[in-house]
């Protein structure tokens, strides 16, 4: 069944004898979520906050726009973009912004940031916005619009409202739900794999174009978005234990 | 009650109606729109179709089995069935697909090798959605209010015949939002069979901007569109709307 | 023993360490009712899902019309068919339409065919002055009237003995009214039951026995009369006066019914 000879623990050695392919596709995989989750962070936040108070066409467009990133692949996403520039006949520049560094023995030369690398970032970032609006709204409900006729009635401002009395009590009800977009989200930055970016999976071709061990090596990264999914959701777990206020 | 119900349908039908509107209006203006429409759907859209239905399905098996072990299992099964939840939970689909069509080359045997991506396709998609799924309907079994049962019961009824007439026909309606999500995130993953060399939509609209590269961005514009019309009406119409709907019935919301 | 519809033996109950009842014992012989009261926490339900076994006891022994329910071979979905029960939440089931509550145990655990199943369950709602909303959902009706469906699908199965949990404490008081009367009106047609409540109207106009249970055990049983006249234990008496503060207004209720 396998036509590899099943002598596992050679093969896994002989793997990881790759880790430097390995580490330099994990650091970019990290690079890439950092990224998505701030640019989603901060545009998500935007967005839920002009669907649930803002005026009747920045609540269209806001929700269309959700709705539309919501519904539609993630990968024709990115394509789209990707091909953006092809279609409207732009040149795209060959820059980059590489690190190098060496680490026992082994050379990394780690692409940053180029076109490619930009446009993944984007369309990753774009995306998750709209799945944390979601949960920004769900958690903008929750406090409820009782608080913020009160803070009007005091004579704040719709913005001085939300700034001081709902978003700090949305900001902390939403970590729960939030974790769970933010723990899952590194398995999405596989999708740049398809713009040729080399980060966790592009690198899993690379060995196994050496080894020939596709099994063990799939099964290797499988495990490594694992561990890293556990430990993000489980430290979003302590972090949220910690911060807890009662009654919140 | 009757009220709300046809406030909603109508406002659902105005959006629906403007949509296709917009969208004839589209075709007319731009052609060759219509024409990568017609495409994408001719080469792809019945390969997107057939890995959803076929993702969704084993899905559903397996995890309505998962939720039951969940519930009503001994402690190891029920341990058993909580961990290959996090465990597919934690596996991009990508990788997924990749294991069980490059891994295991030898694995679907049995299939013609012109469909073997689509089996393993369908295997890693309903692998993952039974995860999801299994969590959907334990959830939706666990609030059918306890009190209900007890009522079975005193009946006389035995336990499968509580859960059967009781339990689940209340089950199934309260999972269905959640449901109608967990069925737009499957027929979005099915974009990945991209990578393995299925023509499903995404694959048809990237082939034709192959062909015509000016249009490239276009054609995919045109499939992100398509994927929109079959997932956005459907998660409106039985989305949030149902579960309002389904507290005032007066169902679900515990004991 | 046959003469006796239930008899109830020693019963012991407890929950990890909490002992909930502590040797309680009584009989009922058919057509009688009997009324079961006291401060909450005192078992009182417990008692009754002991009855029908939901929740067996540790010790003790139950007698179904002589049978012993804790006996091996005994088919307890069977037996408790012939045991019916009122919920205090009512229990109604939520996806089923009024008439569909009744009859889907008559389908399920008496085998009816759906016509003798109809027939059984517009009779019971006749009984309970539901028959106009047979085809409403509980959802769809008030308190008083779901209650109503509850004891139909209870009376639907034909019991030998109808046990009820504080039918009325979950109710809106103009609606306690409606469903005090059906239960009166089913006490006076002769069906046996065990009615844990508060409502001591009820019990005086209707109950055989009323027994007071406190902290697991019966410290007192007696007739209403004996009750109502002289009880014995002071515990009765101060309990006796706070409900008749609370609940005194139930009287008229009844009388006008009556």
């Amino acid at each position: 069944m396998f036509y590899q000879i099943p002598e596992p623990i050679e093969d896994i050695l002989l793997v990881f004898s790759y880790w430097d392919h390995i580490l330099s596709g994990f650091i970019l995989t990290m690079w890439l979520y950092a990224w998505a989750i701030l640019i989603g962070f901060i545009l998500g936040l935007i967005l839920s906050i002009l669907r649930q108070y803002g005026g009747k066409i920045l609540k269209i467009i806001s929700t269309s726009y959700i709705e539309l990133m919501r519904g539609t692949p993630l990968l024709a996403q990115l394509l789209f973009l990707y091909y953006l520039p092809t279609s409207l006949n732009l040149p795209t520049p060959d820059w980059a912004v590489v690190s190098n560094f060496s680490l026992f023995d082994k050379n990394f030369n780690i692409i940053f940031l180029n076109h490619r690398t930009m446009v993944g970032i984007i369309a990753l970032g774009l995306n998750s916005a709209a799945y944390q609006a979601e949960y920004f709204r769900g958690s903008f409900m929750s406090v409820g619009t009782g608080q913020l006729l009160a803070a009007q009635s005091l004579g704040m401002s719709k913005f001085e409202g939300i700034r001081h009395i709902i978003l700090p009590q949305a900001l902390r009800r939403v970590i729960p739900s939030w974790s769970n977009e933010a723990a899952y989200l590194p398995k999405y930055t596989i999708v740049v794999y398809f713009i040729s970016v080399q980060e966790l999976f592009a690198e899993a071709h690379y060995i196994v174009a050496f080894t020939y061990l596709s099994l063990t090596t799939y099964i290797i990264i499988a495990i490594i978005f694992l561990v890293l999914i556990s430990t993000i959701s489980k430290g979003l777990d302590v972090l949220y234990n910690r911060l807890k206020i009662p009654g919140l | 009650m009757m009220s709300e119900t046809k406030k909603f349908l109508k406002s659902f039908l105005y959006l629906i109606a403007g949509i296709i509107i917009s969208l004839i209006a589209l075709f007319i203006l731009f052609p060759k729109l219509y024409e990568i429409a017609s495409y994408i759907t001719i080469h792809g859209l019945l390969a997107t179709l057939l890995l959803t239905a076929l993702g969704l399905i084993s899905g559903f098996a397996l995890g309505i089995t998962l939720a039951l072990m969940r519930i009503y299992g001994a402690t190891e099964l029920r341990w058993l069935a909580s961990g290959y939840e996090k465990l597919l939970r934690g596996i991009p689909i990508l990788v997924l697909i990749y294991i069980f069509l490059y891994g295991t080359p030898g694995l679907f045997f049995y299939i013609d090798l012109r469909y073997r991506p689509i089996a393993g396709v369908v295997l890693a998609l309903g692998l993952r959605s039974a995860a999801y799924q299994s969590q959907i309907f334990r959830g939706a079994i666990l609030s059918v209010s306890s009190g209900q049962i007890e009522a079975a019961r005193a009946l006389g009824m035995t336990g499968s015949q509580s859960f059967r007439h009781i339990v689940m026909p209340q089950a199934l309606r309260l999972a269905l939002p959640a449901w109608t999500n967990e069925y737009a995130v499957v027929i979005k993953d099915s974009s990945f069979a991209y990578g393995v060399g299925i023509v499903e939509m995404t694959k048809a609209g990237y082939d034709f901007g192959v062909a015509f590269r000016e249009l490239w961005a276009v054609s995919l514009g045109v499939v992100t569109i398509l994927y929109f019309i079959f997932t956005f009406p459907i998660t409106r119409l039985f989305g949030e709307y149902q579960n309002k709907k389904l507290k005032k019935l007066g169902m679900g919301g515990g004991s | 023993m046959d003469e006796y519809v239930l008899r109830v033996n020693d019963i012991w109950k407890s929950y990890d360490d909490l002992e909930v009842l502590k040797g309680v014992s009584f009989e009922l012989k058919r057509q009688e009712v009997k009324v079961i009261f006291g401060p909450s926490g005192s078992g009182k339900s417990t008692l009754l899902r002991c009855i029908n076994l939901l929740d067996p006891p540790q010790k003790g022994e139950i007698y179904l019309s002589g049978l012993n329910l804790m006996g091996e071979h005994v088919d307890l979905n069977e037996a408790r068919s012939k045991i019916g029960m009122v919920f205090q939440h009512f229990n109604l089931f939520t996806h089923l339409k009024a008439i569909d509550n009744i009859s889907i145990a008559l389908r399920r655990v008496k085998k009816l065919t759906k016509e003798e199943a109809n027939r059984k369950a517009l009779e019971a709602l006749e009984r309970v002055k539901l028959a106009k909303w047979a085809d409403h959902y509980p959802a769809q009706l008030s308190g008083g009237q779901q209650q109503r469906v509850g004891i139909a699908r209870a009376l639907a199965m034909d019991p030998e003995v109808i046990l009820f949990d504080e039918p009325t404490s979950a109710l809106d008081p103009e609606l306690i009214g409606e469903v005090l009367q059906v239960m009166l009106d089913l006490a006076k047609s002769g069906t046996t039951m065990v009615v844990v409540t508060h409502e001591l109207g009820f019990a005086r106009a209707v109950a055989s026995e009323m027994i007071f249970l406190g902290e697991g055990i019966v410290i007192e049983r007696g007739t209403p009369d004996h009750f109502f006249t002289s009880p014995k234990s002071e515990r009765v008496q101060q309990f006796l006066k706070q409900l008749t503060i609370l609940y005194g207004t139930h009287e008229k209720l009844l009388e006008q019914g009556d």
